[in-house]
C-alpha cells in the first residue's frame, strides 16, 4: 500500500500546475542543504578540536556529552520553524477498502526521510568513531549511536505532533516556542539548572552501561504512539475540511475601512479571510511569534555589526506578515477568483485594498515593536525605517510575484491535514525580500555611513509609497498579460 | 445585446468550443442545453472574459468583453460556487456585492427581505458562512446575488441542479418574471429539458461545441430536445435490462 501512495504522490507532484516552479525551489533548497550538509560534515570530523578550544578545562567526552542534548534541544527549534509535513490528500481513500491504519502509517512513516534526521550523525558519528569507540570500545560507540538515532526520532515525532496540533491552533507554535526559549534562557540566563550536566547524566552513565540506550526507546514509542493516535483521530471528513456545526457566525463589519471605497470593502473581505481560515490566521500568529525575534537578538553585545542585524530583525518583525502571507497572494483567493473578476471590481481598486491591508498590518506590527525602544532610541528608528521599506517596497514586491503564482490554495479544507506552503520552502521565496535592502544598506555600512544607507532606505520605502498610484498601474498592466493563466491555475483543484 | 464572432476554444488539439456567429437580442430569453462535455460551461467562461479564445471574439452591446469591464456593470453571474467568497455570512457577501453597486445597506436588507419564499428561511440570519451551506443554499446565495445587481443579462450555469424542487419552481418563475416584465436577457444552461423549454424562449443545443440546433421554443421543442438526447430509446433499453435481471 505504502508504495501505492508513494507513486500516487509522485504522479501528484509531476502532474500538478505549478511542476516548473516547484522544482526549482527544490533545486535551490536541495543545493542549500547540500551545502548545510557539507558544513555540518566538516564540523563533525573537526568536533573534537573544537571541543577543546570551547571548552579548554573539561575532559573531551565529557564536554561532547554535554552538548548532545544541547544539540537536540536547538534542533528541536530548528524543526518546529523549518521541517516539513508529509502530506497525503487522505480523502479519496478514506471510503476504499484502505486500512485506516496503513494511510496513517504511511504519513507516520514519510516523515522520517527528511533531512532533519540526517544531521545529528553527520554532526556526531564522527566524533564517536574517532574518540569514543577509541576509548571505550565499539559496544559503546554503538550504544552511543542507537541513542542518537533513538533522540533524532524522537525529536521528529515530537516537532511534528506540536505542528500539527498548532495548524488546528497556533497558539500552540507560540507556546512550544516558549517553553524552549523558557529552558534555553533558565540555563544560559538564570542559571536554575545545567542542560549541559543533565545530558552528561545520561550520556556519562552510558559509557559504563551500553543498555541504557535502549532507554530513550520508551521515548520513541510513546512519540509515535501519539502522532499515531491524532492522525487517526483526525481522518473524519469533519477534519478534513467540509462541514462542522460550529458556534454561530456573526456578521463583522469595519466601518473605518469602508471610508475607503471598495478598495476599503476589499481589504475588509481580506481580513476577515486572515481571521476566518485557520491557516491565513496562522501566517498572523506566527507573525506574533516573530515579534519575539527582536528579544532573542538585541541586546547580545557580541553580535557582530548588531546594526546591520536590527536592519534584518526589523524588517521581519514590521513585514513579517507581508512576506508569510503575501507569498501566497490572490492563491488565498483561489476559491472565489472567477467571481473577483466577474463583479463589478476595478483591478486598481484590488490591488488598492492589498497595500491598504499590508500597511494596516504592518503598522499594527510596527505599533507592536515599539517596547524595543529599551534597546535604545536608534532601535525605533531602525525599525521605523524597515516599516517604511516594507509598506513602500516589499508590498510591490510581493504583488509582483503574485502575477506570477498560479497555485491554487484551497481554504475550506480543514487546517489539520492542509500543509501547504508551512515549511523552509517558503522562505527560499522570500529571498529576495530579504536581501534588497542589503544591497543598499552593506555599502554605506562598511564605509561607516550607516546612516546614509538607513536614510536610503527609508527615502526609497517613502518613494515607493508616494508612487503606489504608478506601481499599481504598473502591476496591473502586468495582471491583465497573466490573468487567464491565474484563473486557470486556480480552478485547478 | 451579445454577439459573438468567430468563436474558438481548442485544448490540447480538441476544439472544444465553435461558435462562428451568434447574435443575442435585448430580451431574449435562451436556453443552452447539450451532454457534458458539449462546451457549455466553457462559451460561459468565455463570454464571462475568463478564459482566452483560440480566436475570435464576445460582444456585449458592441464592445469586446476582453479588455473591457463595461459589461460588468450589466452582467451578473453564477456559473458555480467558485463565484462566491465562502468566508463570509450571506449577509456579508450581498452587502458586499450591493456595495460594488453603490446600494446601501438598507437597500439590500429590503431587496432581501423580498426573497423570503425563495430563501425559504435557509439562508439568512443562520449565523454560517457560505462554505458551510449546503451545494443547494450556496446556489441561493449566488442565484440571489445576481438578482441583487439589477443586471440587464443574467448568466446561469446549471441553476437547477443541486436546488429543491420548490426552489426549482421559484427560480423558474423568478426568471421568468425578469424576463417577461423586466425585459432582462437571461442565458440559462441545463440538463432539465422540461424547465428549459418552459423558461426559454430560444434553445441553444450544442454538440462537440458547435451549436447544432437554434430553435425558437414551441410545443413542439420538448419532443424535439428529447427526442435527440434519446430519452425514448434509452427509457426501451432499460426496460429490458430489468426483465432480464427478472428472470
Amino acid at each position: 500500500m505504502t508504495s501505492t501512495f508513494i507513486r500516487h504522490e509522485l504522479k501528484a507532484f509531476w502532474r500538478s500546475k505549478n511542476t516548473g516552479k516547484t522544482i526549482v525551489v527544490r533545486v535551490v533548497m536541495a543545493l542549500l542543504v547540500l551545502y548545510l550538509l557539507a558544513v555540518v560534515f566538516v564540523l563533525g570530523f573537526s568536533m573534537n578540536i573544537i571541543l577543546e578550544k570551547v571548552f579548554p578545562k573539561d575532559d573531551l567526552v565529557v564536554s561532547f556529552c554535554g552538548i548532545l542534548l544541547l544539540y537536540f534541544l536547538s534542533d528541536l527549534f530548528t524543526r518546529l520553524q523549518l521541517q516539513e509535513l508529509p502530506t497525503l490528500r487522505v480523502q479519496p481513500y478514506l471510503q476504499l477498502p484502505v486500512k485506516r491504519n496503513s494511510l496513517v502509517r504511511y504519513l507516520a512513516f514519510t516523515s522520517l526521510l527528511s533531512v532533519f534526521n540526517l544531521w545529528p550523525f553527520i554532526l556526531f558519528v564522527p566524533f564517536i568513531l574517532k574518540v569514543i569507540a577509541a576509548d571505550s570500545g565499539n559496544l559503546t560507540a554503538a550504544a552511543f549511536i542507537v541513542s542518537l538515532a533513538e533522540l533524532t526520532v524522537f525529536n521528529n515525532y515530537l516537532s511534528l505532533y506540536i505542528k500539527r496540533k498548532s495548524n488546528l491552533n497556533g497558539w500552540i507554535f507560540l507556546i512550544a516556542a516558549a517553553a524552549i526559549i523558557l529552558i534555553g534562557l533558565s540555563d544560559f540566563y538564570f542559571h536554575f539548572f545545567s542542560i549541559r550536566k543533565i545530558s552528561y547524566l545520561f550520556f556519562g552513565h552510558l559509557i559504563t552501561q551500553p543498555a541504557l540506550a535502549l532507554l530513550p526507546v520508551l521515548l520513541c514509542a510513546i512519540m509515535y504512539y501519539l502522532n499515531f493516535l491524532f492522525l487517526k483521530e483526525n481522518l473524519y471528513l469533519e477534519e478534513l475540511g467540509s462541514r462542522k456545526a460550529g458556534k454561530y457566525k456573526s456578521s463583522t463589519e469595519y466601518p473605518l475601512l469602508s471610508r475607503f471605497g471598495s478598495a476599503g470593502d476589499l481589504a475588509a473581505n481580506e481580513i476577515k479571510l486572515v481571521l476566518r481560515n485557520k491557516r491565513s490566521k496562522s501566517a498572523l500568529i506566527m507573525g506574533l511569534f516573530f515579534l519575539l525575534y527582536g528579544l532573542l537578538f538585541y541586546g547580545k553585545p557580541g553580535l557582530p555589526g548588531s546594526d546591520g542585524f536590527k536592519v534584518f530583525v526589523g524588517m521581519f518583525m514590521t513585514g513579517i506578515f507581508i512576506i508569510n502571507y503575501g507569498q501566497f497572494m490572490f492563491s488565498w483567493q483561489a476559491s472565489h477568483f472567477d467571481g473577483l473578476l466577474v463583479s463589478k471590481i476595478k483591478f486598481t481598486d484590488f490591488l488598492k485594498g492589498k497595500y491598504l491591508l499590508f500597511t494596516i498590518i504592518s503598522t499594527v506590527f510596527f505599533l507592536l515593536t515599539t517596547p524595543y525602544v529599551y534597546f535604545g532610541w536608534k532601535t525605533i528608528l531602525i525599525h521605523f525605517v524597515m516599516y517604511l521599506w516594507n509598506i513602500g517596497v516589499n508590498t510591490t514586491m510581493v504583488l509582483f510575484f503574485a502575477n506570477r503564482n498560479y497555485r491554487r490554495i484551497d481554504l475550506s479544507r480543514g487546517a489539520a491535514f492542509n500543509w501547504e506552503g508551512v515549511s523552509g520552502n517558503q522562505w527560499i521565496l522570500s529571498l529576495p525580500l530579504i536581501i534588497t535592502p542589503y544591497i543598499i544598506y552593506t555599502p554605506f555600512a562598511l564605509f561607516n555611513h550607516a546612516y546614509i544607507g538607513l536614510a536610503l532606505i527609508a527615502l526609497t520605502g517613502l518613494a515607493f509609497i508616494v508612487t503606489r498610484s504608478f506601481w499599481i498601474k504598473k502591476l496591473e498592466a502586468d495582471f491583465y498579460t497573466k490573468r487567464y493563466t491565474i484563473a486557470e491555475g486556480f480552478r485547478n483543484k | 445585446m451579445i454577439e459573438i464572432k468567430d468563436l474558438k476554444k481548442i485544448y490540447n488539439g480538441v476544439t472544444v468550443v465553435n461558435v462562428p456567429h451568434l447574435e443575442i437580442k435585448k430580451g431574449e430569453s435562451i436556453g443552452l442545453v447539450g451532454n457534458n462535455g458539449a462546451g457549455k460551461t466553457t462559451l460561459f467562461r468565455m463570454m464571462l472574459d475568463l478564459i482566452r479564445p483560440e480566436r475570435g471574439e464576445v460582444l456585449m452591446n458592441n464592445e469586446p468583453v476582453a479588455g473591457h469591464e463595461n459589461w460588468k456593470n450589466f452582467t451578473a453571474s453564477y456559473l458555480d460556487e467558485g463565484f462566491l467568497i465562502d468566508y463570509l455570512t450571506p449577509e456579508e457577501y450581498f452587502y458586499f456585492i450591493g456595495g460594488l453597486h453603490q446600494q446601501t445597506h438598507a437597500h439590500v436588507d429590503d431587496f432581501l427581505a423580498g426573497l423570503g419564499d425563495f430563501f425559504n428561511g435557509e439562508i439568512l440570519k443562520k449565523g454560517k458562512y457560505i462554505r458551510d451551506l449546503s451545494k443547494g443554499n450556496q446556489c441561493k446565495v449566488g442565484v440571489a446575488s445576481c438578482l441583487l445587481q439589477n443586471p440587464e443579462l443574467l448568466m446561469l450555469d446549471e441553476p437547477f441542479a443541486n436546488i429543491d424542487p420548490s426552489t426549482q419552481f421559484r427560480l423558474k418563475s423568478i426568471v421568468k418574471d425578469l424576463n417577461k416584465n423586466k425585459g432582462v436577457t437571461t442565458l440559462i444552461s441545463s440538463h432539465d429539458l422540461n424547465h428549459i423549454t418552459d423558461v426559454c424562449d430560444r434553445i441553444l443545443l450544442m454538440e462537440k461545441g458547435v451549436i447544432i440546433k437554434d430553435i425558437a421554443t414551441s410545443s413542439s421543442t420538448l419532443n424535439e430536445l428529447e427526442n435527440y438526447f434519446g430519452v425514448e430509446q434509452s427509457f426501451a433499453t432499460a426496460a429490458k435490462v430489468d426483465q432480464e435481471e427478472n428472470h
